[in-house]
């Protein structure tokens, strides 16, 4: 699936939910009918007087072999129903939560509780390119004191892990386990073609053994919108400041000439 | 149980959009840590069920929790523990404390709405 923007998720959810409601529907329906049929089906097994078996028997037992069936399949289709909702559900809050905010300090700080709450990353490592030099800024972590790799000490990377530096260097999405890397996944934060930095996955929870085929979504959804919501709040941020400065130089010279 | 009113503590702005998402059925109130749990508590007096994270600012999960069971006025009210610290030695400390279960983060719709549904309702303990 490819990332989409809120409103297209949003729609989604509503149309997910909106289908498992119906299939909820029709197996309770198909429940109801099971009931009755069971009910019928006691009823018939009663021996007659005559001792013959009731010739409604056969018909009955048919019956109730087909909703068997029809109810374990729509048990099934509610099942997947629920599993894609919820899918949806992480897609479409961790995009609202990127873009709600021009506070560059919250825009990572939800990198981070998606890393944390919604991919079960015990250890990570967000990093960004310094402005000059060969090394990346370690913005934000969890747990590094651990890493046995020590790679991300004194806040900055300087290269070393294969995966990281061929993902900061070409911006594509690595998925481990890779030869001679430590990290699980490096997600690429992405400008406008440009690489600006990567999310390192380095160590899931002891609860959660492995990234499931479905945080695949998460984790590009990461890579097409963490780097531009970033961005965004960075540039509201700077210029902000510089109206403000404007604004103090304006009153200034404006008091200077009363 | 069918909650009357959920209260959400957790200090992660995700989660709280999260939780929206999951239970729109459920009117929700909103704290980002205990302290700030214990006064939304006081005012909202039909709160049956609370999903609680552990590590929070301020006041954290087990503090709050202790501040619930220790009340006769609000030790009746369900507590599910929602949390990423998953071990067993962490689950045992909730479940003492008085939370009537836990939930590991990340987790799944159908988990929570699972141990929601399991939990009895009023008069049914």
């Amino acid at each position: 699936m490819s990332p989409q923007d809120p409103q297209t998720l949003a729609a989604e959810v509503q149309g997910a939910t909106k289908r498992a409601n119906e299939v909820l529907k029709e197996l309770a329906s198909a429940l109801e009918r099971a009931s009755s049929l069971a009910q019928s089906l006691n009823q018939a097994r009663e021996p007659r007087r005559d001792g013959e078996s009731p010739p409604q028997m056969e018909e009955l037992t048919r019956r109730l072999a087909d909703l068997e069936s029809d109810r374990t399949e729509l048990s099934t289709r509610l099942a997947e129903f629920e599993q894609q909702t919820g899918r949806l559900m992480n897609l479409y809050v961790a995009t609202y939560q990127l873009h709600a905010t021009l506070d560059p300090s919250e825009v990572q700080s939800t990198i981070g509780e998606i890393a944390v709450n919604l991919l079960g990353a015990e250890r990570y490592a967000l990093l960004f390119w310094k402005s000059e030099g060969n090394e990346c800024e370690v913005a934000l972590s969890q747990d590094l004191e651990h890493d046995p790799g020590n790679l991300f000490a004194g806040r900055t990377y300087g290269g070393g892990d294969p995966a990281v530096d061929a993902t900061l260097s070409d911006g594509v999405l690595r998925i481990g386990p890779i030869e001679g890397s430590e990290a699980l996944a490096v997600v690429p934060l992405t400008v406008q073609g440009t690489t600006v930095g990567a999310l390192v996955l380095l160590k899931l929870f002891d609860h959660k053994a492995s990234l499931r085929p479905d945080d695949r979504d998460l984790l590009d959804l990461l890579a097409a919108h963490a780097a531009s919501a970033l961005f965004a709040a960075r540039v509201y941020a700077t210029t902000d400041r510089k109206l403000k400065t404007l604004e103090s130089l304006v009153k200034l010279v404006r008091r200077g000439g009363a | 149980m069918k909650p009357k009113k959920v209260l959400v503590v957790d200090d992660s702005k995700l989660l709280h959009r999260m939780f929206e998402m999951m239970l729109r059925q459920y009117p929700l109130i909103h704290a980002y840590d205990g302290r700030e749990a214990l006064e939304r508590l006081a005012e909202h007096g039909d709160v049956d069920l609370i999903l609680l994270d552990m590590n929070m600012p301020r006041m954290n999960g087990l503090e709050f929790l202790a501040a619930v069971k220790g009340k006769p006025e609000t030790s009746h009210i369900h507590v599910v523990i929602v949390t990423t610290e998953g071990k067993e030695i962490d689950t045992d400390r909730g479940i003492k404390a008085g939370a009537s279960a836990y939930v590991k983060k990340p987790f799944r719709n159908e988990e929570l709405n699972t141990v929601i549904n399991s939990l009895p309702g009023e008069g049914e303990q």
